[in-house]
C-alpha cells in the first residue's frame, strides 16, 4: 500500500472514530425539537442547554465527587502499587511470584467483588461516602498499575540502586532516592491511568455510593436516562462538562501515557 | 532512557557488586506487604466472604442469616436469564475482544507503516480510551434513537428506511459489541504499535533479502515476532468484554426481552436492585468459573508462545 492510501485510511478511521464525540457536542446546542427533527448537525443554536444543565442536576458537586474519587483512588493505587512494582521487579523468583499473582486478580472480574465490599463498607461506617469508593477504586486499579509500573522499574538500572546501597541506603532509602526519581515518568503516567479508570468507573460507583449527595459524574450520566422524556441536550451538555478536563489532562500528558501503555505491552 | 542520563558505572562497582550481593537482595518483603493486604481485601476476602454469602441466606440489612447449603446455586442455575447471561457474556468478549485484536493490529499496522512516530495521532486514539463508558453509551444511545438519531437522520436524507438497531435483538447485541469496539480498538492499536516497534530491523531485512514480499514478510517474520504481545492484549480485552457493564446499563438495559443481559449486569441487578443476595453470590462464583477457565486457556496458549519465542 502505498502512504498516500494508508494516510487516507487513517483519516477515514479518525472520522468514525470522531462521529460520536461531535454528535454529543452538535446535541449540546440543540433543542428538544431539533433534535428530533434528525439530522447531526444543528439547524439552529440553541444555548439553554447549558445553564437548564447546571439547573437540573447538581453538576459541579458531581464533577467534585469524581475527582476526589479518582484521585483519591490513584495516590492510594500509587502508594500501594510503587513498592510492590519494585519488589516485583526485583525480588527474582518472589517476584515473579507476586507479579503472576497480581496479573490473575486482575483476571477475576470485578463484579465479584460487589457483594462483600459492599458489607464490609457499611461495617466500617463507610457506605455512601466518598472515602469508602475512593477506596476500593484505589484498590481496584492496584493490579493494572503493578502491571505498568513494573517495567518502568527494570528500566531503572540496577548498578545505580547499588551505588545508592553502598551509600548505606535500605531498600526504602534506594526506592526513594533513586527507584522514585528515575522512574517519575512511568509513575505519573500510571497514576494517570489509574486517575482515568477511576474517573470512569461506573460498577463500584453505582453500588457503594447510591446517595444523590456522593454520585459521581457517571452515575448522574447515566441516571439521565430514567427520565421519561430524555433530554438529549442536557445529556449533551454534562457528559462534556464532565469529559472535557480529562481531555486536556490526557492531552497535555499525551507522549507520556503513550509510552506508559507501550512500557507494559511490550515485555 | 535512565542509562544516558546517569552515565555508565564506575568499573570498579562491578566487584563490590559481586563482594556485597549475597548480603544485599534489595528489596525487602515488606514493600510487597502493602499490595499483600490489598490483594487480601479486594480479591481473597470476597472470594470467601461470596461463598459464605452463596451457601447461607441475607438481606442487605443483615447478611448470612441462616444455612440453606446448595439452595442459592441451584436458584441460579434454574434461573434461564443468568444461565443464558454466562453465554452471552462468554460470546461477547469472545467477539469483541477478537474484532478488536484484527481491527487494532491492522491500525497499528498502518500507523507502523506511516513512520515511527505517532504525532498527533498518538493524542487522538487516547480519547476514547479516557472517555468514560457512560458518555459513549450516551453519545451511542442517541446516535441510534429511533426517532431523532443521526443514524436514521442521515439514512433518511440518503432516502433510505429508518432502522432501529436496539429494538431488535441481535441488532443490540451486535451495536454494543460496535460500541465497545469503538471505546477499545485504540487502546489495541497503541499496544501492537509499541510491539511492532520492538521488532528488529535486522529481521526485516533479512527476511526482505531473502526475497520475501511484503505480505509473506509480515505473516511470516512479523506477526509471529510480535505473537506474545497479540495474545497478551487478548487476554487483557477478553477480561475486559466479561467485565462490561456500563455500555449494557445505558444503552440497551439487557433488552430487548434478556438479548444483551450479561452476567455482570445481571447479578448487579440481582443482588442490588432484586435483593437477591444469596443468588447473587452463587452465580458470581458461577460466572468467575466461566471467566476463569477462558483466561486460564488464553493464557496457557500465551505462555506456550513466549516459551516456544525463547
Amino acid at each position: 500500500m502505498s502512504r498516500r492510501w494508508i494516510t487516507a485510511l487513517l483519516a477515514l478511521v479518525a472520522a468514525l472514530m470522531a462521529v460520536p464525540l461531535v454528535y454529543i457536542v452538535s446535541l449540546s446546542v440543540r433543542s428538544r425539537d431539533d433534535v428530533l427533527n434528525g439530522g447531526l448537525l444543528p439547524s439552529t443554536l440553541f444555548w439553554r442547554n447549558w445553564p437548564d444543565t447546571f439547573g437540573s442536576i447538581d453538576l459541579p458537586r458531581h464533577l467534585a465527587n469524581s475527582w476526589i474519587v479518582a484521585a483519591g483512588g490513584a495516590a492510594l493505587t500509587l502508594v500501594i502499587a510503587v513498592p510492590a512494582a519494585y519488589y516485583t521487579a526485583r525480588a527474582r523468583r518472589g517476584g515473579e511470584r507476586l507479579l503472576s499473582l497480581v496479573l490473575a486478580s486482575y483476571c477475576a472480574p470485578p463484579v465479584v467483588a460487589v457483594l462483600p465490599l459492599f458489607y464490609l463498607l457499611r461495617t466500617a461506617g463507610l457506605g455512601n461516602t466518598l472515602t469508602g469508593l475512593a477506596l476500593v477504586t484505589g484498590l481496584a486499579n492496584v493490579p493494572v498499575a503493578v502491571w505498568l509500573l513494573d517495567g518502568f522499574v527494570r528500566r531503572v538500572p540496577r548498578e545505580v540502586e547499588e551505588a545508592a546501597w553502598l551509600d548505606g541506603l535500605g531498600s526504602w532509602g534506594a526506592l526513594r532516592h533513586v527507584v522514585v526519581p528515575l522512574a517519575a515518568p512511568g509513575i505519573v503516567a500510571s497514576g494517570l491511568i489509574c486517575f482515568f479508570l477511576g474517573y470512569n468507573e461506573l460498577l463500584f460507583a453505582l453500588s457503594f455510593a447510591q446517595e444523590t449527595s456522593v454520585q459521581t459524574l457517571p452515575v448522574a450520566l447515566s441516571r439521565f436516562q430514567g427520565d421519561r422524556n430524555i433530554q438529549f441536550g442536557q445529556q449533551a451538555v454534562a457528559s462534556i462538562v464532565g469529559v472535557a478536563p480529562v481531555y486536556v489532562l490526557a492531552l497535555l500528558a499525551q507522549r507520556r501515557l503513550v509510552a506508559g501503555l507501550s512500557a507494559g505491552a511490550v515485555k | 532512557m535512565a542509562d544516558s542520563a546517569i552515565g555508565r558505572p564506575a568499573v570498579r562497582w562491578g566487584a563490590l557488586r559481586r563482594h556485597r550481593a549475597r548480603r544485599w537482595s534489595g528489596v525487602s518483603p515488606w514493600q510487597a506487604a502493602p499490595v499483600t493486604l490489598a490483594l487480601l481485601v479486594f480479591t481473597a476476602y470476597p472470594l470467601v466472604y461470596l461463598v459464605a454469602l452463596a451457601l447461607t441466606e441475607s438481606t442487605l440489612a443483615q447478611p448470612l442469616r441462616e444455612w440453606v447449603g446448595t439452595d442459592n446455586f441451584r436458584a441460579a442455575l434454574e434461573n434461564d436469564v443468568f444461565t443464558g447471561s454466562l453465554w452471552r457474556s462468554t460470546v461477547f468478549a469472545v467477539l469483541a475482544a477478537s474484532v478488536q485484536l484484527v481491527a487494532g493490529t491492522a491500525l497499528a499496522l498502518a500507523l507502523h507503516a506511516r513512520g515511527r512516530r505517532l504525532g498527533l495521532l498518538g493524542g487522538f486514539l487516547l480519547l476514547p480510551l479516557v472517555t468514560p463508558p457512560v458518555m459513549v453509551g450516551v453519545a451511542w444511545k442517541l446516535l441510534l434513537a429511533p426517532v431523532g438519531g443521526a443514524l436514521n437522520g442521515a439514512l433518511g436524507l440518503a432516502g433510505l428506511a429508518p432502522v432501529n438497531p436496539l429494538g431488535d435483538e441481535r441488532g443490540a447485541f451486535l451495536a454494543l459489541v460496535v460500541i465497545d469496539t469503538w471505546q477499545w480498538t485504540p487502546f489495541v492499536a497503541l499496544l501492537v504499535y509499541a510491539a511492532l516497534l520492538g521488532v528488529p530491523g535486522e529481521l526485516r531485512e533479512a527476511a526482505l533479502l531473502d526475497g520475501a514480499g511484503r505480505l509473506r514478510l509480515l505473516v511470516s517474520v512479523v506477526l509471529p515476532y510480535v505473537r506474545p504481545a497479540l495474545l497478551a492484549v487478548l487476554l487483557l480485552r477478553l477480561v475486559g468484554g466479561f467485565k462490561v457493564f456500563d455500555i449494557v446499563y445505558v444503552v440497551t438495559a439487557g433488552g430487548p426481552g434478556a438479548a444483551t443481559n450479561t452476567s455482570t449486569y445481571e447479578i448487579q441487578r440481582t443482588a442490588l436492585e432484586s435483593f437477591k443476595v444469596g443468588t447473587a453470590a452463587a452465580e458470581t462464583l458461577l460466572f468467575s468459573l466461566v471467566v476463569g477457565a477462558v483466561a486460564t486457556l488464553v493464557a496457557a496458549v500465551r505462555r506456550r508462545a513466549v516459551r516456544a519465542e525463547r
